[in-house]
């Protein structure tokens, strides 16, 4: 018997041509993966936000992003099986659910001696390193400690540190920026064993101004998008932050986001919106996405209610490392140091709480009538705090907020008729505080 | 003028019709079930009847709940949480927070100044906390859910129920049973349950006075008084809970009356049913 999709899919708006090309892009991400192997490079399994992208590509290590093929496999609704495989391994569901698939998928692969069967965009190549990270989460270090053990693979985890909100920079900068150094220096000697190769500092001077150019081109896309109506929404950022995580460091990130920038600011200046009438303009406040149901943004859209921006991925704006810094690896712990303190200043002069200073700043810059958040039932990082940040939102605006609850692969933790609910409760009060 | 208010609950339907000074001319409230489509006809129907009226007498529908959609003769579509403000609104004009336990849901609304809706949340996908966790466990104690009230009122403490999954907790009070609990206390127990977790829930949108619960539940002094316990304030429970929403649909009805919304030109009265 044929299975039967939930109703609510709608037709697609108005988009960017360039987030089209993202599809292409994701799969190459994984095809090339496998080419390297053939061609006897390297693989690594690797974690977006670590800081170490620019030193991968300046070891021609082919990064792995284990996070983005949960994802993958939740857009295209393949994710049930490995899932199912890790939770019979005894894992709990309760774990993070990209960790769950990544630890499915090379549960399957053991099991089977080779790539699960139809697995999406082909599925991961068997990694020879894995590259764990304290950025973010410690899923993200403990899933490469289990799944090392695992297959056998070598894995270096990298300790991504940031300040306290009131500490004092100054005083602690230092420290901070020689410890985040040490970690990168540690990281750069494990892949030279794992490569027998030297890292040459041209190359990741080079992979360093690309990353840099890519992530500013990013950032100007995103200062375009204050236009009302909207140029771009939010579905099309959920794909088009692949260039910046997935290509860090290469010419090919570079090149879309000037493709992206030319169109978006077209799009602005012709006033060609999202929607044909805006009627709201949302914030996507926090948490990571419904990769299972993206076309839940078309339904807000149904109702004229448009994501302008969001508070997810593109984590920090861009920062001036003193022209004194000649060391490469220097610059990417200065780098470091500047993006998770960005908000610090303002967060200690007022609310306390960086993630609040910056959201009230969208609010204010992208005039928005509303803001939304996504509970991730499995996704501690991105969802503890957040009923709290909303709160403390709460003190500084009026604006209506929502806090939907899912997952950000796992179905089973959503509920499409209740989402639909409470999205149409949430319209109701754009509505009424815009009619006063 | 005369403006209805239907509310299409998961477990009853709901009808109200006010006149144009918000006076309630007629009430009921039915069970509704698969065949929701119908039963809403029939309520109407009945409601009409009641107060005396004819259906094309009607100026404005509104019709709200998980079923609102499926209403053929109603000229908008509300979504509850904002009914519920309406409703409430009218009723206790103090109002900012409102609890309102439905047959598969629960939610909290806060409410502005204005009286309109600046935050809400609503419980996640489970029973517990809701009029149906109830339902099943007074049918597993045999007794009927009106009488939940009463009986608590005998308990002199409370047997704590630590399963939030009805099922679990329908097994385990009847381990409880087994061991001799007192079925006073195993009741006093289900309404604390209950209560912390819609309190607890609640408490995200910050609780302040005044404070009411709503929903077929609110009939249940034992569980308002345990949810009163877990708020610390007074709460208020409307003259009929069940009916509040609908009677928010009633009034937001002369609301779109009054601006000239547009009316279901198709507006008739017939019954439709899921299974022709």
């Amino acid at each position: 018997m044929e299975q039967r999709e939930q109703q609510g899919k709608t037709a697609a708006v108005k988009g960017t041509d360039m987030a089209r090309k993202v599809r292409g892009m994701v799969k190459n991400i994984y095809q090339s993966a496998h080419e390297a192997k053939q061609a006897g490079g390297k693989v690594a399994y690797s974690m977006i936000m670590s800081q170490y992208d620019e030193i991968l590509r300046a070891m021609d290590i082919v990064p792995l992003p284990t996070e983005n093929f949960a994802g993958v496999c939740a857009a295209k609704r393949q994710m049930d099986r490995f899932l199912l495989q890790a939770e019979a391994d005894g894992y709990s569901q309760s774990l993070c659910s990209y960790a769950r698939i990544g630890l499915g998928f090379d549960s399957l692969r053991k099991e089977g001696s080779g790539i699960p069967d139809n697995s999406p965009d082909g599925g991961m190549a068997m990694p020879d390193m894995m590259l764990g990270s304290s950025s973010v989460c410690d899923p993200r270090y403990k899933w490469f400690q289990a799944a090392g053990r695992f297959l056998d693979v070598p894995r270096y985890n990298v300790d991504v540190v940031s300040p306290p909100i009131r500490a004092n920079l100054e005083d602690t900068r230092d420290y901070y920026i020689r410890y985040q150094k040490e970690q990168f220096r540690g990281l750069i000697a494990f892949l030279e064993k794992q490569t027998g190769r030297k890292m040459s500092d041209d190359r990741l001077w080079e992979s360093i101004r690309l990353c840099d150019e890519a992530w500013r081109l990013w950032y100007e896309i995103d200062r375009l998008r204050v236009a009302v109506p909207s140029p771009m929404p939010s579905q099309d950022h959920f794909s088009i932050m692949a260039a910046a995580h997935y290509y860090a460091g290469t010419q090919i990130a570079v090149d879309f986001y000037q493709g992206l920038y030319d169109e978006v600011k077209y799009k602005a200046a012709n006033k060609n919106g999202v929607v044909p009438d805006e009627k709201y303009r949302i914030l996507y406040g926090a948490g990571l996405p419904p990769w299972h149901t993206l076309w839940i943004f078309n339904y807000f859209e149904s109702f004229g209610a448009v994501f302008v921006i969001e508070n997810v991925y593109r984590a920090y704006d861009p920062v001036e490392v003193p022209s004194s810094v000649q060391d490469p690896v220097e610059y990417l712990a200065w780098r470091t140091f500047l993006r998770v303190t960005q908000w610090h200043e303002k967060a200690s002069a007022r609310s306390g709480n960086p993630y609040v200073e910056k959201l009230l700043e969208m609010a204010a810059d992208y005039k928005t009538d509303g803001v939304v958040f996504h509970a991730c039932r499995s996704c501690r990082a991105s969802t503890l705090g957040q009923t709290h940040i909303k709160n403390l939102l709460g003190r500084y605006t009026d604006i209506p907020m929502m806090q939907l609850t899912s997952d950000m692969v796992d179905l089973r933790d959503y509920s499409e008729s209740q989402w639909k609910a409470q999205i149409g409760a949430f319209i109701e009060a754009l509505a009424a505080r815009k009619r006063g | 003028m005369l403006f209805a208010g239907l509310d299409i609950g998961s477990t009853m339907t709901k009808a109200v019709i006010v006149d144009g000074n918000e006076k309630i001319l007629a009430a009921l409230v039915g069970p509704t079930g698969a065949e929701h489509r119908h039963l809403a006809f029939q309520v109407m129907d009945e409601t009409v009847r009641k107060a005396g009226l004819s259906f094309e007498a009607l100026d404005f529908i509104v019709a709200t709940g998980y079923g609102r959609i499926n209403v053929p003769f109603a000229d908008k579509q509300v979504t509850e949480i904002t009914c519920h403000a309406r409703g409430i609104r009218a009723i206790f004009p103090g109002t900012r927070i409102i609890i309102d336990i439905g047959g598969q849901d629960s939610k909290g609304i806060k409410l502005n100044d204005a009286g309109t809706v600046a935050n809400f949340v609503m419980n996640d996908k489970c029973a517990a906390g809701t009029g149906r966790f109830l339902e099943v466990i007074s049918e597993t104690l045999g007794i009927r859910l009106s009488d939940l009230a009463l009986i608590s009122a005998e308990a002199e403490g409370f047997v704590k129920i630590s399963n939030m999954c009805t099922v679990f907790a329908e097994h385990e009070v009847t381990s409880r049973l087994a061991e001799g609990a007192r079925i006073a206390e195993i009741v006093a127990g289900l309404h604390e349950a209950i209560a912390g977790r819609v309190v607890n829930m609640v408490r995200h949108l910050g609780i302040e006075k005044d404070v009411v619960v709503t929903g077929g539940p609110a009939k249940n002094a034992g569980l308002v008084k345990a949810i009163a316990d877990k708020v610390g304030l007074p709460v208020w429970v409307p003259p009929e809970p069940f009916i509040t929403g609908a009677l928010g649909a009633a009034l937001l009805g002369k609301g779109f009356a009054k601006r000239n919304a547009t009316r279901n030109q198709t507006r008739r009265m017939e019954s439709v049913t899921f299974f022709a």
